[in-house]
């Protein structure tokens, strides 16, 4: 199948770039589900590890790009137990 | 530790940003903060202490979740079927 691909773009050429910005989008898409799959978002040993995201800091920040939040100030807010 | 406690539910508003929950969907922050209670209760109790600091994750979870949802964990604890971990 590769071959009969390979022929058919040395004929067009100009398909090229079509494969190129499907092949870069479908890397982007899967790279930001392994980025959330590591993450403290989700539990996948839930008997070992139940709830990652209480393993984090107060000031780590999860997100891929935060507008106008200062993470460095915050603090753990509840009472320890 | 438990002044400061004191003064922060005295002072209480709303339910401060967490930066585990960053996101819009909120489900999660409610959750917790039950969970929270519950476990907070449990374990000042079974030590001895004063319970009165868990109430911060009570009035957190009281502003978060649905009154409803509230509800049906209540009865589920009450049940014996609650599925969270306490």
């Amino acid at each position: 199948m590769l071959g009969t691909v390979s022929r058919q773009l040395k004929s067009h050429p100009a398909l090229v770039p079509l494969f190129v910005f499907i092949g870069g989008g479908m890397c982007m898409s899967g790279a930001y589900l392994v980025r959330l799959a590591f993450g403290p978002h989700v539990s996948w040993n839930r008997n070992g590890n139940p709830e990652p995201w209480n393993k984090t800091a107060p000031t780590e920040q999860h997100k891929f790009y935060a507008v106008n939040m200062d993470y460095s100030k915050l603090k753990k807010e509840g009472p320890d137990f | 530790m438990s002044d400061t406690v004191e003064k922060k539910i005295k002072n209480y508003r709303t339910a401060p940003f967490d930066a585990r929950f960053p996101n819009t969907n909120q489900t999660r922050n409610c959750f917790q903060n039950y969970l929270d209670f519950h476990r907070c209760n449990k374990a000042l109790s079974a030590k001895g202490q004063d319970v009165a600091p868990c109430d911060w994750y009570h009035r957190v979870y009281k502003t978060m979740c649905p009154m409803s949802w509230v509800a049906k964990w209540d009865d589920q604890i009450e049940a014996g079927s609650f599925p969270g971990k306490i």
